[in-house]
């Protein structure tokens, strides 16, 4: 009688033995205690293992991931999306403030080079500002948006590292400055309005520390949470149409 | 999972009812909103796969984003045929690997000797609270950071994913023999770091 070996017996647990094989086993584990024995301890062990928890993610993993994922991401397709623009969003928010002073033409998009005309000339580039707006901007609030979910679903530990969070936060409120001035000199208020709320938290990050306690975080969480930040950028982010 | 069109508007919503295949084609295409439907579909998933691989959840969580980020760039190449979630996998389980091999060596659990000198209470918990308790996760977790990140990965690929040995030589590139072994080790250590508890617990089922 030959009896199978422990690694045997773990094939055997995963199924990958041939049916002939299986038999002969299934048949000797039937007449042999001692076999037996081990197989149930093995079996048992895997299933221990199998039953084991991992811990899962805070809530909102899918969408605080899929902001670090959407920020990695190499530009595809069009070198106007939004992920093309974040890294972009200062010099944008330049080049648009610029052409909103009308001192220096700034490059159009290829979007907008197909803009119905208008009627009047003055309304057509009011229009095309608008829209310049709404394209460069979709880019800052993205980053900005991904900045407030890290904030808020970042681990509970006693420090934080803040230092990307502050360079971030750093570019976002140089960019939105000049975002909020071409915003206003277009009427866009409401869009002025949101960005004139993010900046003092902005603001905080990035002349905090680079490493922050744990009562600072939860301070900052509570501040995002109560001015209802996150929902105000989501709330302007411009959907694909409007762009 | 969490709805995700809070603040994303109509357009997202239907690619939410995409299923992965068609969800790809789109991607492939250059569509944002699909990869991100793929993206807060699988995630989850593949957390799970990376903390087992790595232990910790910054580590799984990093893990995670380079596995999307890989399969990004990857789309062409994905057969529609196949099952995106194992191809994805696929990828974690190497993504997992490259960072294990990148990051330094650490203690990534408490001891054999530390656990086992826990007391164990008269009044202590069943069987069934162990394991939910985690202490089986913490002794699985100390016996896979003795392996090395590719016998590791085989033993998950086969114990959590259902990989067959030829599937897993497949997408680990290895040998047979190699494979086998991979696995072998791994049930070797999982008996030595849970036999404890199996004892423990079959005590306590005959009280």
């Amino acid at each position: 009688m030959t009896h199978p070996t422990d690694d045997e017996l773990v094939l055997h647990f995963y199924g990958e033995h041939a049916p002939a094989e299986r038999t002969r086993i299934d048949a000797h584990l039937g007449g042999c205690a001692a076999c037996q024995s081990l197989w149930d301890e093995i079996g048992r062990t895997l299933t221990a293992a199998g039953d084991a928890d991992v811990p899962e993610p805070p809530a909102g993993f899918e969408r605080v991931m899929w902001a670090r994922v959407s920020a990695a991401l190499p530009p595809r397709t069009s070198p106007w999306s939004w992920r093309a623009l974040v890294p972009l969003t200062s010099f944008g928010a330049l080049a648009i403030a610029l052409a909103m002073g009308g001192r220096t033409p700034a490059p159009e998009p290829p979007a907008l080079q197909t803009a119905e005309a208008t009627p009047s000339r003055d309304a057509e580039r009011l229009e095309a500002r608008e829209r310049a707006l709404f394209t460069a901007l979709d880019g800052h609030l993205a980053q900005t948006e991904m900045l407030l979910i890290e904030l808020m679903n970042g681990p509970d530990r006693a420090t934080s590292d803040f230092g990307f969070a502050r360079t971030t936060a750093e570019d976002l409120v140089a960019s939105g400055r000049l975002y909020r001035a071409t915003a206003e000199s277009t009427g866009n208020r409401r869009v002025a309005a949101v960005l004139e709320d993010l900046e003092p938290v902005l603001v905080e990050v990035a002349r905090g520390p680079e490493q922050v306690n744990s009562a600072t975080v939860r301070s900052l969480r509570e501040r995002i949470d109560d001015e209802g930040l996150l929902f105000k950028v989501r709330a302007v982010t411009p959907e694909p149409r409007d762009r | 999972m969490p709805p995700l069109t809070t603040g994303r508007g109509p357009r997202l919503t239907e690619q939410m009812h995409l299923d992965d295949a068609a969800a790809v084609a789109k991607a492939t295409g250059g569509d944002e909103d699909a990869f991100r439907v793929l993206v807060e579909r699988h995630s989850r998933s593949v957390y799970r796969l990376a903390y087992r691989m790595t232990g910790r959840a910054e580590d799984a969580e990093d893990v995670v984003q380079e596995t999307f980020v890989r399969a990004y760039k990857q789309l062409a190449r994905f057969e529609s045929r196949s099952n995106f979630a194992t191809w994805l996998y696929r990828i974690g389980f190497n993504c997992a690997i490259d960072y294990l091999r990148a990051r330094p060596k650490r203690e990534t659990g408490e001891a054999h000797e530390e656990l086992d000198r826990r007391p164990i209470r008269a009044d202590g918990p069943t069987m069934d609270d162990l394991v939910f308790a985690g202490e089986v996760g913490a002794r699985l977790q100390q016996a896979l950071s003795t392996l090395s990140a590719q016998e590791r990965a085989a033993f998950l690929m086969r114990h959590y994913h259902g990989y067959s040995i030829e599937e897993i030589c497949g997408a680990l590139e290895l040998k047979t023999n190699a494979a086998k072994h991979s696995i072998f080790r791994a049930v070797r250590k999982m008996r030595v770091a849970l036999r404890p508890l199996m004892d423990r617990g079959s005590a306590l089922s005959t009280l």
